[in-house]
């Protein structure tokens, strides 16, 4: 009966969860999936009965977990999407409690947020809003996507003291969030880099570890050389572009000049 | 949002409810005249006149004036009489009534064994729809919009694509209305997706514009009622909006569009599809709510590019009361009063929801920041650190640090930091005239102006076959010109005659 060898195969898969037994879970987790197409529930219909649309919901939310753990998005993403028309289903088919919605999407929005595609992050949060609203229940009490919703403010801001704050593994909601604090770090070290550059003239290398998150003065150096900074007398001096810029820019728009008269010339012949 | 789509309808008590009714009758079978006309001449236009005349009909529909067209137009052995009577849900007694007024002019009729075009069947099945959602019979009229809808489909003539529109518009108008209503994802309004694909696949097969520019702004409202913004965006990817669409769907299409837009952070397109679809909307009175939702929407854009909207937008009379919210969110984000922000958006959260600009306002906390740092820029040459950070109600030093360095980076301030001495130095600001901007700006407005003229000329109309009489025109002019050259060639229109004329002169 592949209902109850998919309750046995649950029960193995939160042991392995609970171990870090990645590989016997992703074992474990193709024959789930099996047993749920025997079930005829992996996409679920308005014939599917309830025990089963929960235990699919189970099986994808655990699969999930465990691609991000084993840092693979792309699969993750993959769970995601299967994971959307389950939590569509209305309360009465499909009960809410049990169901770990909110971290999953949660963590889709973080992974969406440290790829940089704040388009599909704001395409889902408005999406969400929409929900809780018509629910009446806000999306304040919701930790674990007010945790991507705070990052991203916090980003947009540029507020870096405290996204490295959120990071910490204390704020974190979930362990499974940590996972995403390295991605993140790097993301505000590089755009802290490019502010640096433009708003300080230089910048003592003491300064500049505080700044960057770094935690030793020679990690500053060894970063200055990655993105090709000068480091002279304990300062750090960022290459000047203006003059470069400017000299390009005179030439570019004398370009666009001529090319828009031109244009009017073309278009005032059409209309006299 | 639901108000965009449809003007206010109030009732009115009228004061001889006899003549009025029969005057309804009759204005309703004179449009029957323009729908034969339009399919005789092939002329849009005529179908046009009169489903605009709905309108001002709408107030005086009832199901009497409905049951005495059908009475009259139909033989009474007619099915799709039948089925129209039907729908307006009469009972026997009453449309017997109907018939015994009408005796005299049925037993004329008779002898006229014509059957009414399919166009005029449609025609007076929309009238019944405008009826039925008048009368909030929303589970009725969408299941007789959906028989409507699906003959219309069947039939496919070109001269009913008009009609079809408008069929489609109040088929997915009732749908919105049932029960449970969007964004919920059980509203029937998920289920009628599949039909309108299909309506938007036959209508661009068919070339049958009218209905593809109608279908189209349905499905993208369809979607964006339920938030699927994703698929209203591969939606616009995948189709071409049709050239020669109606302004109205064209103000439409470019309202959704813009919304789309604005949720994935692409606020210059997102405000040129706006701009547009604000000065495509009607300017009488009709179409308010259509007005109020798309301004509305181009505020906040505007916002989030770091503009502040022109203080007149806030006064025409048509808008003033229900941007008032907006007003005073502009005014917050105007000074960069952050705490001023916050409150604003607390006292009309509700409002915002309502409005669907909820999540796009929260957006704008960065942009007041920066606002602020702006102005703080501009009245100090040299501020410190902890100055900035008590101004705009950071949480730290260091944040602030962090956002005025991102500002600089931005564009949006000319000034240096000074790490080790905590402060901000603002350099000095440039002439303005020395780099790109005039220029730029001066090339915007020129192509505006080209693209006015270019869409002027578009719309212009052109009477069929009129060169020919023009070449005819000319053709005699140049004969009478050649007998005149003959004759005076001749001689015999003499110049004396001529000359003479001049004489007191």
């Amino acid at each position: 009966m592949a209902e109850n060898e998919l309750k046995n195969v649950l029960q193995q898969l939160h042991r392995s969860l609970q171990s870090h037994d990645y590989q016997q879970s992703t074992t474990l987790l193709s024959r789930a999936k099996l047993a749920l197409l025997h079930l005829n529930a992996l996409i679920p219909s308005e014939k599917t009965p309830r025990p089963h649309l929960q235990l699919a919901r189970e099986t994808l939310e655990i699969g999930a977990i465990t691609s991000i753990r084993l840092k693979d998005p792309e699969s993750f993403t993959r769970y995601f999407q299967q994971l959307q028309p389950f939590y569509a289903l209305p309360a009465e088919v499909l009960p809410k409690d049990g169901s770990n919605a909110s971290k999953i999407t949660g963590l889709y929005l973080l992974l969406l947020l440290s790829d940089g595609d704040y388009a599909g992050f704001h395409t889902l949060l408005e999406m969400l809003e929409m929900v809780a609203a018509q629910t009446g229940k806000g999306l304040e009490d919701d930790a674990f996507i007010q945790y991507p919703i705070r990052l991203e403010r916090a980003l947009m801001e540029g507020a870096y003291d405290r996204v490295w704050g959120e990071t910490k593994s204390e704020r974190v909601p979930s362990e499974e969030f940590g996972l995403f604090s390295e991605v993140l770090i790097g993301t505000i070290r590089k755009e802290i880099a490019s502010c640096s550059e433009k708003a300080y003239p230089s910048l003592p290398i003491d300064d500049a570890k505080s700044l960057l998150f770094l935690d030793s003065e020679g990690a500053v150096v060894e970063f200055a050389r990655e993105i090709g900074w000068v480091v002279k007398d304990g300062r750090i001096y960022f290459p000047a572009q203006e003059e470069d810029l400017r000299s390009r820019d005179i030439l570019v728009s004398s370009d666009t000049v001529i090319e828009h008269t031109l244009g009017y010339a073309r278009q005032l012949e059409t209309i006299v | 949002m639901s108000d965009t789509m449809e003007g206010v309808v109030t009732e009115a008590e009228q004061p001889t409810p006899e003549n009025v009714e029969q005057k309804t009758v009759a204005d309703i079978r004179s449009n029957f005249t323009l729908l034969e006309r339009a399919v005789a001449q092939f002329d849009t236009r005529f179908t046009l006149r009169a489903l605009r005349s709905i309108s001002s009909l709408r107030k005086r529909l009832d199901e009497r004036v409905l049951c005495s067209v059908i009475v009259l137009t139909y033989s009474p052995s007619n099915a799709t009489a039948r089925v129209l009577i039907e729908a307006i849900n009469m009972d026997g007694k009453a449309i017997q009534g109907v018939v015994a007024q009408y005796k005299e002019e049925i037993d004329q009729n008779k002898g006229n064994k014509q059957d009414p075009l399919p166009e005029v069947d449609v025609y007076i099945a929309i009238l019944i729809q405008v009826y039925l959602y008048d009368q909030k019979e929303y589970e009725e009229g969408a299941e007789f919009s959906t028989q409507l809808v699906d003959k219309v489909r069947e039939l496919n003539r070109r001269t009913m694509d008009t009609l079809a529109a408008k069929a489609y518009f109040y088929f997915s108008l009732f749908h919105e209305e049932l029960d449970p209503k969007p964004p919920s994802k059980q509203s029937p309004l998920v289920s009628i997706r599949g039909r309108l694909l299909a309506a938007l696949r036959s209508a661009v097969l068919r070339k049958d514009q009218e209905t593809q520019a109608s279908v189209t702004t349905l499905l993208l409202r369809n979607y964006l009622a339920t938030a699927d913004i994703t698929q209203a965006d591969l939606l616009v990817a995948q189709t071409q909006f049709p050239a020669t669409a109606p302004n109205n769907q064209v103000a439409r299409y470019l309202y959704y569009l813009g919304r789309i837009r604005a949720i994935q952070l692409s606020y210059t397109e997102a405000h040129e599809n706006l701009t547009s679809a604000t000065r495509k909307s009607p300017t009488s009175t009709v179409a308010a709510g259509f007005y109020q939702a798309s301004m509305k929407l181009l505020i906040v854009v505007e916002l989030l590019m770091g503009d502040i909207p022109d203080r007149a937008t806030f006064s025409q009379p048509r808008l003033e009361r229900a941007l008032e919210p907006y007003f005073k969110l502009v005014q917050a984000v105007r000074v960069g009063d952050l705490q001023g922000f916050l409150k604003i958006v607390q006292t009309y959260a509700s409002t915002f929801h309502r409005d669907g600009t909820y999540t796009l306002i929260l957006r704008l906390r960065q942009n007041v920041i920066k606002t602020g740092i702006r102005m703080l820029s501009l009245s100090y040459s040299r501020i410190s650190l902890r100055d900035i950070c008590v101004r705009l109600g950071l949480e730290s030093e260091e944040s602030a640090e962090y956002i005025v360095a991102k500002a600089i980076r931005d564009g949006v301030i000319e000034a240096a930091l000074d790490h080790e001495n905590g402060f901000m130095q603002t350099k000095q600001a440039g002439d303005i005239y020395a780099t790109r901007e005039p220029g730029e700006a001066f090339h915007e407005r020129i192509q505006a102006c080209l693209s006015l003229h270019d869409e002027c000329v578009k719309a212009m109309r052109y009477p069929m076959n009129q060169h020919r009489l023009e070449l005819k025109n000319a053709q005699e002019a140049r004969e009478r010109e050649r007998e005149l050259a003959k004759e005076i060639q001749d001689g015999d229109i003499d110049e004396d005659d001529a000359a003479g004329d001049f004489d007191g002169l």
